[in-house]
């Protein structure tokens, strides 16, 4: 009988050997996804070895003598899987303490020679660090993380450093041409609260600064507006090493009514001439680019000229404006000079049955200096004082005048028939509506002699609609 | 280029009215760059919380910090604010999900 059990034995123990090395595996797959996993293994690992002692007596008890040390290991790979099947059980930190006291074993194995090579053995298996993975991967592998948090570090301090400098050169701006800008306005910076509570320049964004002035001859209003590179922004400014950009400041005046005569004209830098030709509806409906300026105007090489009635333009650019032009050349952006502006061309078309209300402005776009000199650009504004007084007293000639408003004219038939069809629409539309409205009124009241009567009538409106047009013969009897 | 006149009339004063269309689109120079950022930090903070792309959550971050830099002040901040915190949220779940370290896109 002994052989038959040891044999036995030894085919229970390789089952149990391959069962052991597919929980193995399937536990080290786990462990990516079960949180828990490590609680298993300590489970697992505990259960083992307050198992082993007893294991070891009834392997001695079944006769020790014929099996080897391995033999020993076959009831404790079947207690793991035993264990592994009981979910309830709660085991606290306290029970892996006899791993380290000696005394816990020394009652089965004081003399037993097969015990060493189990501890041997099953030691290294116990040091394993069953940490979850994320907690295991170091720190070196976050260098993308780290990369991005450092990012938004630079482009927090960027924010902060850019968002000054524009606030210094905005300031910088308003306190040199302030002195200049109280002389001329009664009003400098205003907020359009009904308490002026913010007299000067007013934050629209952190590259944004706009200053209202009004209270002058000649003009209701102007509005500068100084438009910062965003050096708040650390993407704009790499896209600006790119296509370098300028701080500028606009200059936007609204004309009074009457003040100047009927022309369109804009001069500035070609670039930007060739922009806004194409973006304001004024100057792409009365002007006409000039060709070869520098000859014909004078005006600085590189410069582009817009201009309605040559007479007209030639009177702005005369000798002064030309000597600041060449003067300020790249300082300069553009100047535009309109009677008709009412702003960019439509996006869409025929969006508008009404033509654009329109007004008389002076815009102006000056590049501001690189290093903060702003008194070399002082000088410009005085020559947009200089122009607004040049249009009031600028007077064309009658020809002239009569080739302005015979352009105004061609301008106002060419919408109307363009937007004839939607006019007309428009109006289809209006009547159908009113008529929908009057049937609902019918309807609505109590008297079915009115009804009656107004069905008819409109039958016979149908009826007269639909029927074919032709001329009515009067036939005379005979 | 001097005037002996003042030319300052008080009578003549007309107070500032913000422009009617600002902040929507209008007019030519109108900066859309913070609407831009607003609409593409909204969708990479979705494909972040949806798909688990960890780099399209961090990018909707930035997206967002950009759109804060270049808002204008009379802007909503509360738009501001809900980008932000979706973004935010998008990077705190990704992590919360899968604590482990980003894979740049084109190594995956």
């Amino acid at each position: 009988m002994r052989p038959v059990f040891a044999f036995l034995l030894l085919a229970l123990l390789c089952a149990c050997q391959l069962n052991t090395a597919n929980n193995v595996n399937a536990e080290t797959e786990d462990d990516f996804d079960n949180d828990f996993a490590e609680f298993d293994d300590d489970f697992v690992e505990a259960s083992y070895d307050t198992e082993t002692a007893e294991n070891a007596d009834s392997s001695r008890r079944a006769g020790a003598d014929s099996a080897d040390w391995e033999t020993l290991e076959v009831p404790k790979k079947r207690t793991v899987d035993i264990d592994e099947e009981e979910d309830g059980i709660v085991e606290n930190d306290d029970e892996f303490e006899h791993f380290q006291d000696e005394e816990e074993f020394e009652g089965y194995d004081a003399g037993d020679s097969m015990e060493p090579p189990i501890d041997q053995k099953s030691e290294p298996k116990l040091k394993i660090p069953n940490i979850p993975l994320h907690l295991r991967t170091h720190w070196d592998s976050y260098w993308m993380e780290m990369l991005m948090v450092a990012g938004l570090m630079a482009y927090f301090a960027n924010f902060f450093a850019g968002k000054a400098k524009n606030a210094r050169l905005a300031q910088l701006w308003f306190s040199t041409h302030k002195a200049l800008l109280d002389e001329n306005f009664a009003l400098v910076g205003d907020d359009g609260k009904v308490e002026n509570e913010n007299p000067g320049l007013i934050k629209e964004s952190e590259s944004l600064y706009t200053l209202w002035c009004s209270g002058r001859t000649c003009c209701e209003g102007m509005l500068v507006e100084l438009k910062m590179i965003k050096r708040q922004d650390l993407v704009s400014l790499v896209a600006g090493l790119m296509r370098p950009q300028l701080d500028q400041v606009h200059i936007k005046i609204d004309l009074t009514r009457g003040l100047m005569d009927s022309f369109v004209f804009a001069v500035g830098s070609k670039k930007t001439i060739t922009k806004v030709f194409k973006e304001y509806t004024d100057l792409t409906k009365f002007c006409s680019l000039v060709a070869k300026p520098e000859d014909r105007y004078n005006v600085p090489s590189g410069f582009g000229v817009l201009s309605e009635i040559p007479e007209a333009t030639s009177a702005i650019l005369e000798s002064r404006v030309i000597t600041a032009l060449n003067k300020y050349q790249s300082y300069i952006d553009y100047l535009h000079i309109s009677d008709q502006f009412s702003g960019p061309v439509p996006q869409e078309e025929n969006s508008t049955l009404k033509q654009p209300e329109t007004r008389p402005v002076l815009l102006a776009g000056f590049n501001l200096p690189k290093h903060a000199e702003m008194e070399t650009i002082k000088p410009l504004l005085l020559l947009i004082f200089y122009l607004m007084e040049r249009l009031k007293t600028y007077r064309m000639s009658k020809e002239a005048k009569a080739k302005a408003d015979k352009n105004r004219l061609r301008v106002e038939e060419e919408f109307l028939k363009s937007t004839h069809a939607a006019r007309a629409e428009a109006a289809a539309q209006r009547r159908e509506d009113k008529r929908k409205q009057e049937k609902e009124r019918v309807l609505a009241e109590e008297d079915p002699e009115k009804q009656r009567r107004w069905e008819a009538k409109e039958q016979k409106r149908q009826a007269k609609k639909n029927a074919p047009k032709m001329k009515r013969l009067a036939v005379k009897s005979l | 280029m001097s005037f002996t006149v003042d030319p300052r009339r008080k009578e003549k004063i007309v107070r500032y009215k913000a422009p009617k269309n600002q902040g929507q689109s209008g007019g030519v120079n109108e900066d859309m760059m913070p609407d831009y950022m607003n609409i593409l930090g909204m969708i990479f903070s979705m494909c972040g919380l949806m798909m688990k792309l960890k780099w399209c959550a961090w990018f909707a971050l930035y997206c967002s910090c950009i759109s804060f830099s270049s808002s204008r002040a009379s802007d909503d901040a509360k738009q501001v604010l809900s980008s932000f915190m979706l973004s935010v949220s998008a990077v705190v779940m990704s992590y919360l999900q899968n604590p482990a370290a980003m894979t740049p896109p084109w190594a995956s």
